[in-house]
């Protein structure tokens, strides 16, 4: 009865992988381990068509005992990787790419370097989808380190370049290294996908040989080609990159109205109104306003003084001008009906006071002409700075007081 | 708030899942993922790469040795969970012998009763009415000539009614003639719902439980929420939670959160009228707000920011079809969202009331079944996510219709597998503004707002079923976020540990940190409670591993030592503990738990292994043993510890046709013919079985040979010649004739046909089954079908009717030869009884006409740990 036997098998194999998953799951590193010396024998009759067979589990499970166990090195882990990469053809380049990437976190990167080369060449027949995209990214993980050795000539080129030495033979070098990074790297961002790291690497390396045209191409491309996700890194790289070669105001507002129409939240929003508000375009600071109210709508601005700062200026300047009201009244309307109790509650009032003066001063500023003087909150941190003595809270209460038609004419 | 300034690589792809496969036993394991370069050039400092998932993480560990009550249990929760046996058809013998080990949870007959007791308008309303000059109450003969051609006395029916009430538990009770005339002549039309109708329904419901057996999901999101302390420096904190008889009690319970937690007071209590699926709460401008859905209604309380103040309900909406999420927003006091299985999605203010966002019945991104629909807020308060099984849409409740982006998607965007869906979404906001936590049944996903679609991070949970629960806590300044996850049917609890961007510069991404950690289930305190006798331990066994129904987690500091506690809740009610410490420096990675011994798991079946009674500290015995005592104190007086239905009653229809057992042993089929009729012509006994009165371990029967010698001797025609005791033939007809004569003074009764020929038939199976299957145990019948029995008797024509072989040469299918043997093993506990038991001081032998005392008798014997119970069949849904 082989079939019994099989079954009895597969049983005992199924059980054997659920204590270790057992172990694994308790941190008890040296019985996974055991019971893994155990599991290897299904290795033997290893005709599944599974999604995942045993060598592949033995490979996963190995690493992480490996990773994980007090006693392991980096030569036993190294060993026991090259044997799971014989293991099956269908999984060489991930197990290479994982290898290289333990290594790396180890700060082997030499080690990284070589493994990476050494999976690069690897030929076998036909490369499935899969395959393809291992091998792009190992390319592109070598492409990286060479960027990474090319960075380390140049700042050794910038410490020494003055003694003009060995200048020759280290700028050859660099440019070998540059030569093989770009290459891979290139080929990488041509892909939809994340990635940051080797984007930044390849413009860095065109900014330095000054292929500027190059590398506003790949940044436009990274930020703008639909294909590819909505990365706001893609357009803060872009903005930055435009903000380096001193580009026109106009086309760092594009970029940035863009990221702002992704992203409201950005930090950059924050860069992006002081330099709309100093604008002369009336456009330009009806923008700003929009940029700063729709970043303090998010959760996680409500306690950021800059933002509020922000705000409370342009608000004040408005006011004080009295003209364009109508722009704070448009952007209050779509908000008055949960500002005031996400914002100027009257518990917040307290706690802003009680943490942070100069963010209830801000804030209290915004609601005294946002809700009038009768607002909760901006009576309780005008009485509270009054009591304290404080004398800016005592202006900004006339202020408020002197510019209550404002309100009117917002709440109207 | 600040971005990431670097994030993982990924690739990125459109369209359906490529990636085929399926729940892959060790996916999570062995990958750094990605790795992220730090600034190039300075080699000098730590290393210059970090993984996406990295193996240093902070360590803890378990304090105790197990899940530990911290509630006296909720002892009034009895009802078994249903079980795929109660609906699976597996033929009525099958049905009936297991009952005895679980609860009839589908009694259907009995649900329909409670039906018609408790709304008679409906269920006999206008026929009623129309009746109801046909029909006399009243102990007065009906006088009129005329209408006593056209009137029933209900007063005798409801009399036999009630006798049968009163007679309920014995084991052959029978029916009078006018009751069954009475329901065979009105069941068709009395009953107003129409019988196809009611199949219908019964049969929806049959796949609806059995649907709800494969996947719940109506306790998504948890039933248990933890209320933390008003102010840092106060220990106290309050846990909100369901019990009851029908988990419709809601539950404020203060806690005191010290070395253990331990509750303080009695809770407050409310309450409803549906069984609580979910409680989710939110802590706004110092107020907590708890939401708690039951299926078709929602309520919202509100607990005020001081202590000692009480809960108070603030809005109940009732909705019409059943809802599948509520949760409560942590920005703006008194919102909330609710999704109904219409497709419905709401905001739900306290003080504006409702407002539609969409109503969509279909899903997301691409087609599926199922109605269940999720909804969250975000980072914007006014910006609230919509979830099906497909993928995560986010919308604006300004301009629901125009204002919206796809958030994730099953698909290639997020490289699911294929058949992934989504199970949880969960927003993350205590953690980080922006994060969101997404389950699907195999993998877990971190996703950032600002970032839709990418997730940014990723990882296979490998749990054995979907993760239903949730719950973070959020880690401070710079250390890492603690993420649980659990389930429902398997109380599977998984702690994770992630770092999101950590407030020195550089932002650095997502990262996974540490290995993931198994926590105790509840199942698992079993081998830590104190001893007890096999019922009660069955009964513990049961009860501890009913599937949980919502965890909540809280991290606070005693002195210097850091503890994260995790509160579990059972569906029965029950809420236990576990505490982590926080552990050294994580830097080297320690062994912990390799000296320590395994930890039982609760699905090896090895808990005898572990010793019993004795848990790590003796405080958690204590809490054991104060835990226990009420329990089994309630269980002794339940409902649920009595027989909940009578003995069965049996047919042998199914088993042998007539002309099947005419050809085994055509003469003496005929003989107990004659017999039989010619018993019943005499109203006399002609079964010698007697549930006599037992002692709790029954002694061994008789000696085989012995056995084998009285079976051929009744085979061979010799009915009653052999006897217990040495019983004589004549001794017998003596005691045929007393009880003739006490018959006569007796009411007249009439046996039903069916059920006197029920009763030869087993009487003579009873007493062939000794021969053939000697105790088989009924959970294994298979066995009992394989193998021959070792204490063979000489091959008799019993054995032979009885041999595997001879029933298959016989054309009896095989399916038929299993539930003989099981029918036969039943049966085979009567003629077992030790021939010098008591019972012969009553000296009636006569099963049908000595019920009523029976039934007081053998009941309690009945109950006894020892021996199984029958019951009378059910309908099983």
């Amino acid at each position: 009865s082989s079939n019994e036997h099989r079954l009895n098998f597969w049983k005992s194999k199924e059980l054997c992988l659920s204590y270790i998953q057992d172990a694994l799951l308790q941190k008890q590193w040296k019985r996974a381990a055991e019971f893994l010396t155990s599991y290897i024998e299904s290795l033997e009759k290893d005709f599944s068509t599974v999604f995942m067979g045993p060598s592949e589990m033995i490979w996963r499970i190995g690493t992480e005992i490996l990773c994980s166990h007090s006693r392991s090195n980096i030569r036993e882990f190294n060993s026991f990787i090259e044997q799971m990469k014989t293991l099956g053809v269908k999984r060489y380049l991930k197990v290479c790419l994982e290898h290289a990437f333990h290594l790396l976190c180890n700060g082997l990167i030499d080690e990284a370097y070589q493994n990476l080369s050494l999976a690069e060449s690897w030929r076998f027949g036909e490369q499935t989808v899969l395959q393809d995209k291992e091998m792009k990214l190992i390319q592109a993980y070598r492409g990286l380190l060479d960027y990474y050795s090319w960075s380390n000539q140049k700042n050794i080129l910038l410490e020494y370049g003055k003694d003009g030495l060995e200048d020759l033979s280290v700028e050859q070098e660099m440019r070998a290294c540059f030569r093989k990074a770009a290459v891979n790297l290139k080929e990488i961002i041509k892909i939809p996908g994340v990635w940051d790291l080797f984007v930044k690497s390849y413009v860095d390396l065109l900014e330095f040989y000054g292929d500027h045209q190059e590398a506003r191409e790949v940044l436009t491309d990274y930020a703008y080609n639909s294909k590819f996700p909505a990365n706001p890194n893609a357009h803060v790289y872009f903005y930055q990159f435009l903000k380096r070669h001193g580009a026109p105001k106009k086309s760092l507002i594009s970029a940035l109205k863009i990221l702002h129409d992704i992203v409201p939240s950005h930090e950059l929003m924050i860069d992006f109104n002081t330099m709309l508000q100093k604008s002369k375009k009336r456009k330009r600071r009806r923008l700003g306003l929009e940029v700063i109210f729709a970043v303090l709508d998010y959760s996680g601005w409500k306690e950021n003084v800059k933002a509020w700062s922000c705000l409370a200026r342009q608000v004040k300047q408005i006011v004080i001008s009295e003209k364009h009201l109508d722009w704070i009244k448009q952007q209050w309307n779509s908000r008055k009906d949960w500002w005031p109790a996400f914002h100027f509650s009257r518990y917040l009032a307290k706690r802003n006071w009680q943490e942070d003066k100069s963010l209830s001063y801000e804030k209290a500023l915004v609601a005294g002409i946002l809700l009038g003087k009768d607002c909760k909150y901006f009576k309780y941190v005008s009485h509270q700075g009054c009591k304290a003595r404080v004398k800016r809270f005592r202006t900004l209460k006339k202020f408020v007081n002197k510019h209550s038609p404002a309100y009117l004419r917002i709440s109207g | 708030m600040e971005f990431p300034g670097a994030l993982f690589p990924s690739y990125f792809g459109c369209g359906p899942p490529r990636d085929e496969g399926g729940p892959a036993p060790a996916a999570g394991w062995g990958e750094r993922g990605e790795v992220l370069g730090t600034r190039p050039g300075r080699r000098q400092a730590q290393p210059p790469f970090v993984p996406l998932r990295s193996h240093e993480g902070e360590s803890w560990t378990p304090a105790e040795a197990a899940a530990v009550p911290l509630l006296p249990p909720n002892t009034g929760c009895w009802i078994p969970a249903v079980t795929p046996q109660d609906i699976l058809y597996r033929g009525v013998l099958h049905r009936k012998l297991r009952t005895g080990r679980s609860g009839a949870a589908l009694d259907f007959a009995k649900q329909l009763g409670h039906f018609f007791v408790d709304h008679p308008e409906d269920a006999f309303g206008s026929l009623g009415q129309l009746l109801h000059k046909n029909f006399h109450l009243g102990d007065t003969r009906v006088r009129k000539r005329s209408a006593r051609d056209t009137t029933i006395r209900m007063t005798t029916l409801v009399e036999k009614i009630n006798h049968l009430e009163a007679r309920r538990g014995c084991p052959q009770h029978q029916f009078t003639s006018r009751l069954r005339l009475f329901s065979h002549l009105c069941r068709d039309w009395l009953f107003e719902v129409p019988l196809e109708l009611l199949a219908d329904c019964v049969h929806e419901e049959l796949l609806l439980q059995w649907a709800n057996l494969l996947f719940d999901d109506s306790s998504t999101g948890g039933a248990l929420a933890w209320l933390p302390p008003w102010d840092a420096s106060s220990h106290m904190g309050r846990l909100v939670y369901p019990g009851g008889l029908a988990m419709n009690h809601l539950y404020f319970q203060d806690v005191v959160l010290e070395e253990q937690p331990r509750a303080r007071g009695l809770p407050v209590q409310f309450e409803l009228n549906g069984r609580i699926r979910q409680v989710a709460a939110a802590r706004v401008d110092g107020q907590d707000f708890v939401g708690v859905r039951s299926d078709y209604h929602c309520g919202v309380w509100r607990m005020p920011g001081k202590t000692g103040a009480a809960p108070s309900p603030l809005q109940v909406i009732r909705t019409d079809v059943p809802a599948t999420c509520l949760t409560v927003s942590p920005h703006l006091s008194g919102e909330l969202s609710v999704c109904t299985q219409s497709g419905a999605v709401y905001l739900w203010n306290i003080e504006t009331g409702l407002q539609r966002l969409r109503h969509d019945p279909q899903t997301l991104f691409f087609r599926d079944h199922s109605p269940w629909r999720w909804s969250d807020f975000t980072a914007h308060p006014r910006v609230l996510s919509c979830a099906d099984r497909t993928g995560i849409l986010c919308l604006d409740a300004r301009a629901p219709a125009s204002c919206h982006f796809d958030f994730f998607k099953v698909g290639e965007e997020a490289k699911c597998q294929q058949g992934e869906r989504v199970v949880l979404p969960m927003y993350l906001g205590r953690a980080h503004p922006c994060q969101y936590l997404v389950t699907t049944q195999f993998a877990i996903y971190l996703l950032d707002e600002r970032l839709p679609l990418v997730p940014v991070l990723k990882w296979a949970h490998m749990m054995k079923a979907p993760p239903l629960f949730a719950d973070i806590v959020p880690g401070e300044s710079g250390r890492s976020h603690k993420v649980l996850l659990g389930t429902s049917h398997t109380q599977e609890l998984l702690l994770l540990q992630y770092t999101g961007e950590k407030t020195d510069s550089p932002h650095t991404a997502c990262q996974l940190t540490g290995p993931p950690q198994r926590l105790h289930s509840i199942a698992s305190c079993l081998p830590h409670l104190p001893t007890q006798l096999p019922l009660q331990h069955h009964l513990l066994q049961q009860r501890l591993s009913i599937p949980a129904a919502g965890l909540a987690a809280v991290q606070h500091e005693q002195g210097q030592q850091e503890s994260l506690l995790v509160f579990q809740l059972s569906e029965a009610g029950d809420v236990f503990y576990q505490t982590l410490r926080h552990g050294a420096p994580p830097t080297p990675v320690l062994d912990q738990g390799d000296e320590a011994e395994p930890a039982p798991t609760p699905n090896e079946g090895d808990e005898a292994a572990a010793p019993p009674g004795s848990p790590a500290l003796p405080a958690a015995a204590l809490r054991y043993r104060r835990w226990l005592r009420p329990l089994l104190r309630a269980w002794v007086t339940s409902p649920a510890s009595l027989c909940p239905s009578g003995p069965p009653t049996l047919s042998q229809r199914r088993l042998f046709t007539r002309k099947e057992l005419a050809e085994v042993a055509p003469n003496a089929l005929q003989q107990h013919k004659l017999q039989l009729q010619q018993a019943m012509r005499e109203r006399g006994c002609i079964q010698r079985w007697e549930p006599a009165p037992e002692p709790p371990t029954p002694p061994p029967s008789l000696e085989p040979n012995a056995l084998s010698a009285r079976l051929t001797a009744a085979w061979g025609g010799e009915w009653g010649a052999v006897g217990p005791a040495g019983s004589t033939l004549q001794r017998q007809q003596a005691l045929r004739e007393r009880r003739r004569r006490q018959k006569r003074n007796r009411a007249h009764r009439r046996l039903s046909a069916s059920f006197t020929s029920s009763v030869t038939y087993q009487s003579e199976l009873s007493e062939l089954s000794e021969g053939g299957t000697p105790h088989t145990p009924p959970a294994t019948p298979q066995v009992a079908a394989e193998c021959s029995p070792p204490r063979t008797p000489p091959p008799t024509s019993t054995e032979i009717l009885l041999s595997s072989q001879e029933l298959r040469s016989r054309g009896i299918p095989k399916e038929r030869r299993r539930t003989l043997r099981d029918y036969l093993s039943v049966w085979a506990e009567g003629p077992q009884d030790p021939p010098e038991a008591p019972s012969s001081t009553a000296g009636q032998r006569c099963i049908p006409s000595s019920q009523s005392q029976l039934s007081s008798s053998s009941q309690s014997q009945l109950s006894s740990a020892s021996q199984p119970r029958r019951k009378r069949p059910r309908m099983g849904f």
